[in-house]
């Protein structure tokens, strides 16, 4: 199937906010913003930006980054969608024991919430620092959650052929959802636009970060302006352990295994042999 | 038969040894269904890890009380995981023929542990530690600690668990399937040898605990 995917043109959006909203009605994640008490969110209180809530939670899937950038005397205002950015070489369906994250058929990374096991392990496999759990510091008793691309069990928005919520309300038309390869065209030519027009240092990113993210920025500077990752990589711990460790416990097991057999049967012959 | 038997293990060190081993295969087991894919839907809702932290709680209290309640045997079972000597050497080149083979004409004589022994009891405690210092951080600093950390600590504790995995595999086998170790199981159980094992077996510790005797005497 033709990947779907998300553009996001940080030169057209004005930082409502109004996908955030969206994302937590539609996802039926509380709108209210939860306190430290809750367990499940952070302190809402003024610390000198807009941004609000000032970091993702188990509970709130997306949010508007703003960064403030000086150049030239002048000061900009730098908004940046932050949420999953469903990667093709993604680093928490590598390391997910049980497959509750995995690529769907679409392209990007649908998650299935009632067999996570909280292990945590996307938590840090993700190059984006995105999955946010709850996680209860004595027993251990966790559960991830992260943009589903509005895939939820029961709230699957894109098997109905209908944009995932954020895309639905954003009122200047900042993102857009579609087939990939049609939006990576759009993407680029809106960069060539802001080109001609002085913006030396737009580009689109995501077109092949991470063999393609299924999420993509329009942006006018560099990535690093907007403090996402130059060059997003899958950890070399993620690789170790995937790839790695085991196999190599596989083998290790397996193999012990079989000289144990081994070792039982001819020890156990000579032994008859001596008791004749 | 019991004047022909003595006393291999003291039974607080087989209450600790199946106290420690018994948390070492819940362990094992709520570990395993996180390494191995197609068990990992038994891990569902976290329950694999409530029980994985109650058996590292026994795991490490258990030591530590007996450590507490008799520190002398714990000194001198730590001098002997740290003594090695010529006849460890005789021992593993002569090892093979004898566990495949059964001929036990070059094994040196053997202390309470042998030198495979040692080598179990060694990794026992240095894979212990390594355990026990990644899974505390995995526990308490999933919030502070950074990834690459957290990622790090996993792999250590991975490669500890297949390592000391196969160890295991290894010291149930020897103590309980090889036919020539018939009395292992017996001394970890009721504490007690037959002379003819102890002989055969542990030389050099038999010759220590008579003599000691006949001083006594």
């Amino acid at each position: 199937m033709v990947d779907k995917a998300i553009l996001y043109d940080a030169t057209r959006c004005t930082a409502c906010r109004g996908c955030q909203a969206a994302c937590k009605q539609w996802n039926e994640n509380d709108e209210y913003i939860p306190l430290p008490s809750d367990k499940i969110g952070v302190q809402a209180k003024n610390w000198g930006s807009y941004e609000n809530p000032p970091d993702l939670s188990p509970q709130t899937w997306l949010k508007m980054k703003f960064t403030e950038v000086e150049a030239n005397g002048k000061v900009r205002w730098l908004f940046t969608r932050q949420a999953c950015m469903h990667c093709t070489d993604a680093g928490c369906v590598k390391v997910c024991p049980n497959g509750s994250l995995y690529h769907h058929t679409l392209g990007f990374v649908a998650y299935n919430k009632d067999t996570c096991t909280g292990c945590g392990y996307c938590i840090d496999a993700c190059p984006f620092h995105v999955p946010r759990s709850t996680r209860n510091i004595f027993t251990g008793i966790a559960k991830m959650d992260k943009c589903t691309f509005c895939t939820t069990q029961g709230l699957d928005r894109v098997a109905e052929g209908w944009e995932p919520a954020c895309v639905k309300t954003c009122p200047p038309k900042a993102l857009k959802y579609g087939d990939r390869d049609k939006l990576v065209a759009e993407g680029k030519k809106r960069v060539q636009e802001l080109q001609a027009k002085g913006w030396t240092n737009a580009n689109l990113y995501g077109e092949n970060e991470l063999k393609g993210l299924h999420v993509m920025y329009v942006l006018d500077d560099n990535p690093e302006a907007y403090k996402l990752p130059a060059d997003p990589q899958v950890s070399p711990a993620t690789i170790a352990w995937k790839d790695v460790i085991q196999p190599v416990g596989w083998a290790v097991g397996g193999l012990t295994l079989i000289g144990l057999g081994m070792n039982y049967l001819v020890a156990r012959a000579n032994a008859k042999k001596e008791e004749k | 038969m019991t004047h022909h038997e003595v006393e291999k293990y003291r039974k607080a060190i087989r209450v600790l040894h199946w106290i420690h081993s018994g948390a070492f295969v819940l362990l094992f087991l709520t570990g395993l269904v996180l390494f191995i894919p197609a068990l990992g839907f038994l891990a569902e809702d976290s329950w694999t890890r409530l029980i994985h932290r109650i058996g590292a709680a026994i795991f490490v209290i258990a030591p530590i009380i007996y450590i507490i309640l008799d520190p002398k045997a714990v000194g001198r079972g730590l001098k002997q995981a740290f003594t090695w000597g010529s006849e460890d050497l005789g021992w593993l080149l002569a090892a093979p023929r004898y566990y495949f083979l059964g001929d036990e004409k070059s094994m040196p004589p053997q202390g309470a542990m042998n030198t495979g022994q040692k080598m179990w009891w060694f990794m026992v405690l240095v894979f212990g530690i390594i355990f026990v210092l990644t899974g505390a951080i995995m526990w308490f600093a999933k919030e502070a600690a950074p990834s690459a950390v957290l990622q790090w600590m996993v792999f250590i504790h991975d490669v500890s668990f297949i390592v000391s995995g196969a160890m295991f595999f290894l010291h149930i086998y020897l103590a309980v399937f090889h036919p020539l170790i018939n009395e292992a199981w017996g001394a970890m159980t009721g504490g007690k040898i037959s002379v003819d094992y102890a002989k055969a077996h542990h030389g050099k510790w038999y010759e220590e605990i008579t003599k000691s005797k006949e001083e006594k005497a």
